[in-house]
């Protein structure tokens, strides 16, 4: 199965993606490789607006029809902003993991943890395990 | 290592994703479980049940074992026909529930959940044992492959490729056919509340080409593979109890809703601890909750009535047809009333969800939504 894994963004172990939206704010979501995994995302648990994070907490919840999961934090921060449109349309994760699928803003409270996550080619490397 | 069907290198080939179930490694789903829900709803779907068990009872006796052992007075059933009943203990819980089969040739045909065959089979014997009955059960689980085909196109598909007449044969009904060649035991049977057939075949060798020659004749009906992912949806939108789930911890007849296939009048292994609950009447019993607000119930999530406990869910998920969370739960008997609304705790928070009636979806729902 060919994963899309675009290149400029950066990832973490447990499937989040995150993508710089200026210096201090990144967008955050599930990779398409985490989407198929799931495969019919039904229910989205988003964090409310202002809750802060730690890096590697448990942000959302994604539920497939099978399963529930934990979406982790994938830096520390604060939220500025969530997905609404999930609420109502879970299945844009499935359709659109890296555009209308985002789940959330985080304003990032330690920007060198950017650093520490995996480029696109250590994510694929990842994958290929 | 769990057990994997006669099929398992057929699904992988179909691009399966796999579960572990009661100890049978089963496709979960090959595409996507609404697509395949939504395919059974409106058109056919074809499904390796494999895990379920399979018991052959002989013996003149036979009928009067079935009798003594399940909720069903079995002399009532004529050849051909079948029945979907429980086996109870004495304390009157439910140690699985099953369809039998009784063959033309007089034999009967059992279906025990995955993984109860060993505990039905050794039931059963040790009631034919104590009561001097001549019947014999044998689990002959891993001699056959057991295949559904389920959906309102199934009797079209069937019909194409089967050997005897089954326009006519009525629901439970059974009988032995040929499937292009291949011999099996075919009932108008099922787990999806849609029209359906299932075929078990033996020796198992031979349900590969069964498995395929279905999948070719179902193109023009467009039929599709269905996992387990599916079928626990399908099951569950009509309110058909996952023994795993239902019986969770001991629950009787009375209690899990089958009290329409208790046949009072016979006697049976339980009767008298039935009779007893029956009288006592304050027991909880299997209800249905159709969710209010945003949220999927799942099992063993609490039900609540103004912050109190007064239930817990068996058995919830989101429904396909109806885009809503859906829940059996077994619930107090003064907070069961069709309409009330009760509160289901989602990890911090609650969800309001109402009683309903079974089913959760009609058997018209296709129609309306095709």
């Amino acid at each position: 199965m060919s994963e899309n894994i675009p290149e400029d963004l950066k990832y973490t172990d447990t499937h989040e993606w995150v993508k710089m939206k200026n210096e201090k704010t990144v967008v955050v979501g599930i990779t398409d490789h985490a989407q198929k995994e799931l495969t019919d995302i039904v229910f989205v648990e988003l964090p409310p607006v202002g809750k802060e994070f730690k890096k590697g907490e448990e942000m959302c919840i994604v539920e497939s029809i099978k399963s529930v999961s934990e979406i982790y934090a994938p830096v520390s921060g604060k939220i500025v902003a969530v997905n609404k449109e999930l609420e109502d349309s879970p299945e844009k994760i499935n359709s659109s993991p890296y555009s209308e699928g985002w789940l959330v803003e985080i304003e990032l409270s330690n920007k060198d943890e950017i650093n520490s996550l995996l480029d696109a080619e250590s994510y694929k490397k990842l994958l290929s395990k | 290592m769990p057990l994997r069907s006669y099929l398992h290198e057929i699904h992988v080939e179909l691009g399966a994703k796999f579960t572990i179930f009661a100890g049978h490694e089963m496709p979960l789903q090959y595409t996507s479980i609404r697509d395949e829900h939504l395919n059974v709803r409106r058109n056919v779907g074809l499904f390796d049940v494999s895990h379920m068990g399979n018991v052959i009872i002989e013996g003149k006796d036979a009928a009067r074992l079935l009798s003594l052992a399940t909720l069903e007075d079995a002399n009532r059933i004529e050849k051909n026909k079948g029945q979907y009943t429980a086996i109870l203990r004495e304390d009157g819980t439910i140690i699985d529930d099953t369809i039998f089969l009784h063959l033309p040739d007089e034999k009967y045909a059992l279906v025990p959940n995955a993984g109860r065959s060993e505990v039905v089979t050794n039931w059963l014997n040790d009631v034919a044992e104590k009561n001097n009955l001549d019947a014999k059960a044998e689990d002959v689980s891993r001699e056959y492959v057991i295949l559904a085909i389920q959906g309102p196109k199934s009797r079209d598909l069937l019909r194409k490729i089967i050997d005897i007449d089954i326009e006519n044969m009525p629901l439970f009904g059974c009988d032995y056919a040929k499937v292009n060649g291949v011999d099996c035991i075919v009932s108008r049977t099922g787990y999806t509340g849609e029209l359906g057939f299932e075929l078990q075949i033996t020796p198992p060798e031979n349900a590969k080409k069964t498995f395929y020659d279905i999948l070719d004749t179902g193109k023009e009906f467009n039929i599709k593979p269905i996992g387990l992912g599916a079928r626990d949806t399908l099951r569950l939108e009509k309110c058909f109890l996952l023994a795993g789930n239902e019986f969770e911890g001991g629950r009787t007849p009375l209690e899990a809703g089958l009290s329409w296939l208790i046949k009072w009048d016979h006697d049976f292994i339980g009767k008298n601890a039935l009779l007893r609950q029956k009288q006592d009447g304050k027991y909880e019993r299997l209800t249905c909750l159709e969710c209010i607000d945003k949220g999927i119930p799942r099992h063993s999530y609490m039900v609540e009535k103004n912050g109190k406990i007064v239930g817990k869910v068996s058995s919830g998920n989101i429904s396909p047809c109806l885009n809503k969370g859906i829940a059996l739960a077994y619930i107090k008997p003064e907070y069961r009333e069709v309409g009330s609304i009760l509160d289901i705790v989602i990890r911090d928070k609650k969800i309001r969800a109402k009683v309903v009636k079974p089913p959760f979806v009609s058997k018209d729902w296709a129609r309306e939504n095709p």
